[in-house]
């Protein structure tokens, strides 16, 4: 291990620096608005909800909307005949660290127009909650779970928010927070023991495992108390 | 390229797995006990043949060493050379347990449990550094080393090893079978029951084992865990 002082694995240890810049996240200048219709279309419906507009890369317009209305939002931008973006390419978030909010993105495709527009919402630390997108692209279902278990956002109104790349018994938090160490929280040996105490039927409700045919299922216990893991080969 | 403990039980084990020609403490087996006798040698010789030449590994590969793994079972390298004719993608019909590639937490009950189901005697290739030691993947997420997990008999070095290497390890596995005996069949490959979906390894050998950047970087803190003894062979590798 790392114990002789001033060893090179200190940095592993101590884990990511926190930006020093605490001028808030990173944003560009203003961008042209008059170069994509649906930017100007929501700055003169929405007014104050749309708090910034950006240009990245070219030709990538980025949108900061209010997080309280993200949900109103998006649904006039999939459903205006004149918007139509009916793909949403992507959820994800962004945690620049240094007690930053943590930016939650949402990658739109309309297909009809062939347009692209990314919209951001910004969440402080310390509330993290957003309503969710489900009832307007199904495909946010598991989007936003990933959100949620990477970065420990509540998404308001999701069907189903529950883990869905970590084990359902991890207890460590959400890994890809800046604060998160590098290594996680627990001991290599308690996370080897909390591994292999995992059960593939907590991955799934009781119906789809019986629409399986998984063999041997015993129903859950009726406190939602899953036993130890005792597995026979 | 060396030789690990291959069964669960303590290290001491070990020496007599590697220097079988000591006859103390050797229990009654299948052909009874005592110092090895004429019909043992004989049959533990036709038994071992058989063995060594017919050795199904069961693929368990998870990023691009299982590349290399292909690579070696396609007609270049040819593993059916070596009676490694067919892959067994059921671990019921299984030798050996090549594991090839990262395993992440998430999986680490699935290669316990794989390595649960095969038959005795079977052995395990831990194939590539991220298998063997949690390679540059050392985060939240990976296993820090199989051999936390399963005991391992063969680790592979390189990222990935070249076929040679794989062809190589099985030839180490066929090495360690040359030197086996039916006599101490049952102490040579028994698993403690209780250890079935258990970590193998126990707190303070994980600890170890799972240091910043894995245990590549600190092979002598590992001396009283892991053996890195070469093995002793009295027949050249290639007979």
């Amino acid at each position: 291990m790392a114990d002789e002082g001033g060893s090179a694995f200190d940095a592993v240890e101590q884990g990511p620096e926190a930006s020093q810049d605490d001028a808030g996240t990173p944003r560009g200048g203003d961008g042209d608005p008059s170069s994509h219709p649906s930017v100007t279309a929501l700055q003169s419906r929405f007014g104050a909800t749309i708090l910034h507009h950006e240009v990245q890369a070219g030709d990538q317009h980025v949108v900061f909307v209010d997080p309280a209305r993200n949900r109103e939002v998006l649904e006039w931008l999939k459903d205006d005949p004149e918007q139509r973006y009916d793909l949403l390419a992507d959820v994800t978030a962004v945690d620049y660290g240094g007690g930053k909010p943590i930016q939650i993105v949402y990658q739109l495709w309309s297909v009809g127009h062939k347009r692209a527009l990314r919209v951001k919402c910004e969440l402080p630390l310390d509330d993290l909650t957003i309503h969710s997108v489900v009832e307007l692209w199904k495909t946010a279902n598991w989007l936003e779970r990933e959100v949620y278990d990477l970065f420990g956002v509540d998404f308001g109104g999701h069907p189903d928010l529950r883990r869905i790349l970590m084990p359902q018994n991890y207890a460590e938090g959400h890994p890809l927070r800046k604060d998160f160490p590098l290594r996680g929280r627990f001991s290599r040996a308690e996370q080897t023991r909390r591994a292999l105490s995992q059960d593939y039927r907590d991955d799934y409700t009781t119906e789809l495992l019986e629409v399986g045919g998984a063999p041997g299922l015993a129903p859950p216990e009726p406190d939602g108390l899953t036993e130890e893991a005792e597995d026979t080969p | 390229m060396g030789l690990g403990d291959g069964e669960s039980g303590d290290p001491p084990s070990l020496a007599e797995v590697q220097a079988p020609s000591q006859g103390e403490g050797r229990e009654g087996g299948l052909l009874g006990s005592g110092s090895p006798t004429f019909l043992t040698t004989k049959v533990d010789f036709v038994v071992n043949w058989a063995r060594r030449n017919s050795l199904w590994p069961m693929p368990f590969g998870t990023a691009c060493c299982a590349i290399e793994m292909m690579a070696s079972a396609a007609s270049n390298f040819d593993l059916a050379r070596f009676g490694m004719e067919r892959m067994s993608f059921s671990p019921r019909q299984a030798d050996v347990l090549i594991c090839a590639g990262r395993v992440p937490y998430k999986l680490a009950p699935v290669l316990r449990r794989i390595w649960d189901q095969m038959m005795q005697p079977k052995w395990c290739i831990s194939m590539g550094a991220c298998a063997s030691s949690g390679g540059v993947f050392d985060v939240y997420s990976m296993v820090q080393g199989i051999d936390t997990i399963i005991p391992v008999d063969v680790y592979i070095p390189g990222c990935p090893p070249r076929p040679e290497g794989l062809i190589y390890g099985l030839m180490m596995i066929q090495e360690k079978i040359r030197g086996e005996s039916l006599s101490e069949h049952y102490s040579l490959r028994a698993e403690d029951p209780s250890l079935v979906g258990r970590p193998r390894a126990g707190t303070e050998e994980v600890e170890a084992l799972a240091g910043p950047f894995g245990n590549s970087t600190q092979q002598e803190r590992l001396s009283s865990f892991a053996q890195t003894t070469r093995p002793e062979r009295s027949e050249d590798l290639l007979p």
